[in-house]
């Protein structure tokens, strides 16, 4: 896969067609190379002194949630029935759709269809009080982070499909550092609590690599 | 049949103003917490509270820092249902 990252990592904020100096649009492209660089992510999702563990996932799972969202939103027109007629991340990864309670047997079907009942159901979960809690005081369930674990299972699918099928459109929309820098804060995150399974993680195991090897071998946790 | 989709479509604009603005917030949080924490180490260490008094002081902090990022997730289910 490394012909969609090659040696592109760092270069994405090199200045495309010399944007000149003390221009608006120069303040803000330094501004975005310096935000999206700054390299301290992996200590910012470690679950902070005397937080509890479920209510710091549920929030970065919010976050990630209108993190990928808002990413396929911006790809939804090259996302069609006709382009990706199978929910897939690369010819070998297809994902066909169940969530187990309403759609038990998995059905076979388009990107778009299949991204679209993942989000919505997604959605759903997060809106759910007895689930996801608002109130102060109300207590997570028990099985909370169980339901965590698939939601982000579920939405790292998203991001496979768009990095294996989408990574065009995304370089066309200049948007691949922004997309590289809030997937590596999802790994970063589902690494840190071991929120989803190695083979799950397999459509992009080549990149985690790549882009997270340094700090990897640092933390140790993902030989 | 593409508009019976709930999926919403924005801008890259908007997307990488989102993120830029994100991350940014995500690390001042960081850092900030890590701030709270500190300063009320070193409060509590020059008024010489008791080592109980001291594990109350924390527990409040903590539960503090819990409910406002209770607080912030409900407001961001929230804003998710506005268009941008
Ligand atoms: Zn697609």
């Amino acid at each position: 896969m490394s012909f969609l990252f090659g040696s592109r990592s760092n270069k994405t904020f090199k200045p495309k067609k010399n944007i000149p100096e003390g221009t608006h649009q120069y303040d803000l492209m330094k501004h975005a190379a310096a935000t999206l660089g700054s390299g301290n992510l992996r200590l910012a999702v470690v679950l902070p002194e005397g937080e509890d563990l479920n209510e710091w996932v549920a929030v970065n799972t919010v976050d990630f949630f209108n993190q990928i969202n808002m990413l396929y939103g911006t790809i939804t027109e090259f996302c069609t029935e006709t382009s990706c007629p199978v929910m897939s991340a690369s010819p070998k990864y297809e994902y066909h759709w169940a969530d187990g309670q309403t759609v038990k047997k998995p059905i076979k079907c388009s990107a778009p269809k299949y991204i679209d009942y993942l989000m919505t159901w997604v959605q759903d979960q997060l809106d759910d009080e007895t689930l996801f809690p608002s109130k102060i005081g109300v207590p997570f369930p028990k099985n909370f982070l169980t339901i965590a674990k698939t939601i982000l299972k579920r939405l790292f699918r998203v991001y496979a499909h768009i990095y294996h099928q989408h990574f065009k459109e995304v370089i066309q929309l200049n948007e691949e550092a922004h997309l590289n820098t809030s997937f590596k804060h999802f790994i970063f995150f589902v690494e840190e609590f071991h929120m989803i399974e190695r083979k799950e993680l397999a459509p992009l195991q080549e990149l985690i690599m790549e882009k997270l090897t340094r700090k990897i071998s640092l933390s140790g946790s993902f030989n | 049949e593409q508009n019976e989709m709930k999926v919403k479509t924005y801008s890259p604009q908007a997307y990488k103003f989102y993120i830029e603005q994100h991350v940014e917030n995500v690390l001042k949080y960081y850092n900030q917490r890590i701030t709270r924490q500190s300063q009320l180490e070193k409060e509590m260490a020059k008024v010489g509270l008791s080592d109980e008094a001291q594990q109350q002081m924390r527990r409040m902090l903590h539960q503090k820092e819990s409910n406002y990022i209770r607080l912030k997730r409900a407001k961001m289910e929230k804003h998710h249902f506005t268009n941008i």
